[in-house]
């Protein structure tokens, strides 16, 4: 496993550029909110710093509201809300992964993001079954390395999982 | 379309089969034979004699015809290619010359019966050699043409940029009025004056030719229908006929494509529950034939479509008595023509007992509101009891920009679509009163219920004792939403929202300002709405 920091510039490109690849070697994102979580470096766009996020009303609670990327309109994902766990104030770390779910592009807001790991799919084990409680699909894994856990997020199970809550969830108000 | 149109479209196909005729000659040249270039030169030859044959262009369809047969005789190996590529390559030209004279005198002058012996001797191996054709210069570039085909999303790029224009060009005037009042050099300050101005203006022209780049005649919508109404009426043993007005009226096409489903279910709906049966007309001193007529005409930066239909109209009464054995009100509950249309525009509301295979389950007009509202407009209905219902749509001439009055609500600023608002006005706490515990107004003799928009979006606000009222609706749908200030009025760039953000309800879209920020923007729709189910419920 190599250990790789992140550029200056933040961006996923040059961390790939800088690092080459290869084929059967898994490459991650890694962040953390309270544990460490990764997601596959070729669903990572980019990583941003916090600027200005636009609340959105009568949203889904754990959805932070929605930035302009380059004149993009991005929804942002509070990971931790989403992940249920207890909130935490942003910070100088935080930053928002802008990553692809499938056709949507959405960012998620992390407290910091650590760095690019390199695994071999060998240490992947599926996440023991008792923490895949019903609304945790999500999870598709987890990395033991040497001296920590990384658990692997599905980011469309992430999203999927909201279409269902907004199909079955609370009505529009309209009689 | 005219005789003179079509003659034009077929040119602008023919000089491009043409063009491919000669290139497939000059390949056939170059690299000798290959049964590829031969197949598609077959195939462009034979849709440039379809073409020809149904513009009544005979002779050429049978010249065109003679080629092909000389080409399948070079395939099936009868005939060698190299002796037939002179007489092919003065084919060209002869066809080249056709058109000319088809884009001159809009008919066919050549005799081409003689030079279709000519191939036909050619090809009994009778001919003497090719006849060169004398060719002017000139002709060899064809007749010009005046459209071009662009594919629509080079048209949706660039109306996005220029969407970003029309952002900076607001953001640069903020910059220049902040700027102007630093100037302490008249001339300087005018300069950025009159600089400011005249960017305005060429991008102000450039939105406009972009978005009339885009547009296309809403007949390309409307004629979709006769033959659903035909098939309808008939099924149901009714006479209907469809009459269109103002189907000249341009609008994008984006707007052209989403308006194809409201209207399905509009003209569907007035066919089944508008127009009657024909011994019911007759006896209510009707024509048998009933008739729907959709109209569009153009209302400064809007389009108001109509769908008319003579038919019973809507019964009030009826649709207030459904309402209370459903159970959505109680006999005591305040019925208004208000309250009425939104059940007949709410999910699973019908009149019908049963369903039809037609309508009557109640989707339909649910579909029609929220897709109009989707596309920043207005849904309306007219009509009373026998006279006939006419549904009316106002919706933004272009999905893209559009103009909107910038409010703030608890620091956040928010944009109301411009379709909506009738007027603003400043208002204090002492002139809202309470009716029935809902919160009033006095305008203009009418008591219109305020919405206070931070109470509509949740959002914790002390009350200001001076705000703004923006009167939104009209006629007997009016309303005022109370907001903190008014920030001036501006066109913006409609960016929908995600659905991963959950139902956001209320809001219709996002827009990128000047200055980066992103402001909200307000559904109207959905206020109305949330008011009828408070009330109601």
């Amino acid at each position: 496993m190599a250990k790789l920091s992140l550029p200056l510039s933040g961006l996923a490109e040059d961390v790939l550029e800088s690092i080459g690849g290869e084929a059967d070697e898994l490459q991650l994102v890694t962040f953390s909110i309270g544990e460490q979580y990764g997601v596959p470096i070729s669903q990572v766009q980019e990583i941003i710093r916090i600027g200005n996020i636009t609340k959105v009303p009568n949203s889904l609670p754990y959805m932070e509201g929605v930035i302009n990327l380059r004149g993009k309109v991005l929804p942002v994902l509070n990971l931790r809300k989403r992940l249920k766990l207890p909130e935490k104030d942003i910070s100088q770390e935080s930053r928002i992964v802008v990553v692809e779910a499938g056709t949507k592009v959405i960012g998620l807001l992390v407290d910091a993001v650590s760095q690019v790991i390199k695994v071999s799919p060998d240490v992947v084990e599926r996440a023991p079954e008792e923490v895949l409680e019903v609304d945790t699909d999500y999870i598709t894994g987890v990395c033991k390395l040497k001296n920590r856990l990384v658990i692997l997020i599905d980011l469309e199970r992430l999203i999927r999982r909201e279409n269902i809550e907004i199909a079955g969830g609370e009505g529009n108000g309209v009689a | 379309m005219d005789y003179n149109e079509l003659i034009n479209d077929y040119l602008d196909d023919a000089n491009g089969h043409l063009n491919a005729f000669d290139g497939a000659l000059l390949s056939l040249e170059k690299s000798g034979y290959s049964r590829e270039v031969i197949q598609n030169l077959l195939g462009t030859l034979h849709t440039l004699k379809g073409n020809s044959g149904m513009m009544g262009f005979d002779s050429l369809k049978g010249y065109i015809h003679t080629l092909e047969e000389l080409l399948k005789k070079v395939v099936d190996n009868e005939v060698d290619l190299n002796r037939v590529m002179d007489p092919l390559f003065d084919s060209a030209n002869v066809i080249r010359n056709v058109l000319q004279e088809i884009g001159k005198e809009r008919m066919v002058i050549t005799d081409l019966a003689e030079k279709t012996k000519d191939i036909d001797e050619f090809l009994e191996g009778s001919d003497s050699g090719s006849k060169e054709q004398e060719m002017e210069l000139a002709s060899y570039l064809g007749t010009k043409t005046d459209t071009i085909k662009v594919d629509f999303k080079r048209l949706d790029d660039l109306l996005n940029l220029v969407g970003e224009l029309v952002i900076f060009k607001t953001r640069l005037n903020q910059i220049g009025e902040r700027t102007r009042a630093e100037i302490t050099t008249k001339a300087l300050g005018n300069e950025l004056d009159s600089a400011l101005e005249l960017m305005g203006k060429t991008v102000s022209g450039l939105q406009e030719g972009i978005m009339k780049a885009r547009m296309l005649p809403v007949r390309h919508v409307f004629h979709k229908f006769p033959r659903m109404v035909r098939d309808l009426s008939k099924a149901m043993g009714k006479e209907v006929s469809l009459l269109y007005d103002g189907e000249d009226t341009e609008i994008d096409k984006t707007v052209i494509d989403a308006l194809e489903e409201p209207l399905l279910h509009m003209i569907r709906n007035a066919v089944d529950h508008g127009i009657e049966h024909p011994e019911k007309r007759v006896t209510e001193g009707k024509s048998r034939e009933g008739r729907i007529t959709l109209s569009a005409s153009q209302e400064s930066n809007y389009v108001i479509i109509k769908v008319k239909d003579d038919g019973r109209g809507i019964d009030f009464e009826k649709i207030r008595e459904l309402a209370v054995k459903r159970g959505l009100i109680t006999e005591e509950t305040l019925f208004d023509k208000d309250s009425a249309l939104s059940l007949i525009f709410s999910y699973g509301f019908t009149t019908r007992e049963e369903a039809t295979d037609v309508s009557g389950r109640g989707v339909g007009l649910d579909v029609v509101s929220r897709n109009i509202v989707r596309l920043n407009g207005y849904v309306d209905l007219e009509g009373s009891p026998g006279k006939g219902t006419t549904f009316i749509i106002k919706l933004p001439l272009s999905l893209a920009i559009i103009p909107a009055l910038m409010v703030e609500a608890e620091g956040e600023v928010y944009a109301i679509p411009m379709s909506a608002v009738d007027e603003s006005l400043k208002a204090r706490e002492e002139d809202i009163h309470l009716v029935n515990n809902r919160e009033v107004i006095r305008f203009r003799e009418m008591v219109l219920p305020v919405v206070r928009l931070n109470d509509f979006f949740g959002l914790n606000a002390a009350r200001q004792k001076k705000f703004y009222l923006v009167i939104v609706g009209k006629a007997d749908k009016r309303l005022a939403v109370a907001v903190d200030r008014l920030r001036g009025q501006q066109d913006i760039v409609i960016k929908p929202l995600d659905d991963t953000l959950g139902k956001s309800y209320g809001i219709a879209g996002a827009s990128v300002l000047g200055d980066g920020r992103i402001v909200l923007i307000v559904d109207i729709m959905s206020i109305y709405k949330k008011r009828e189910v408070t009330r109601n419920g």
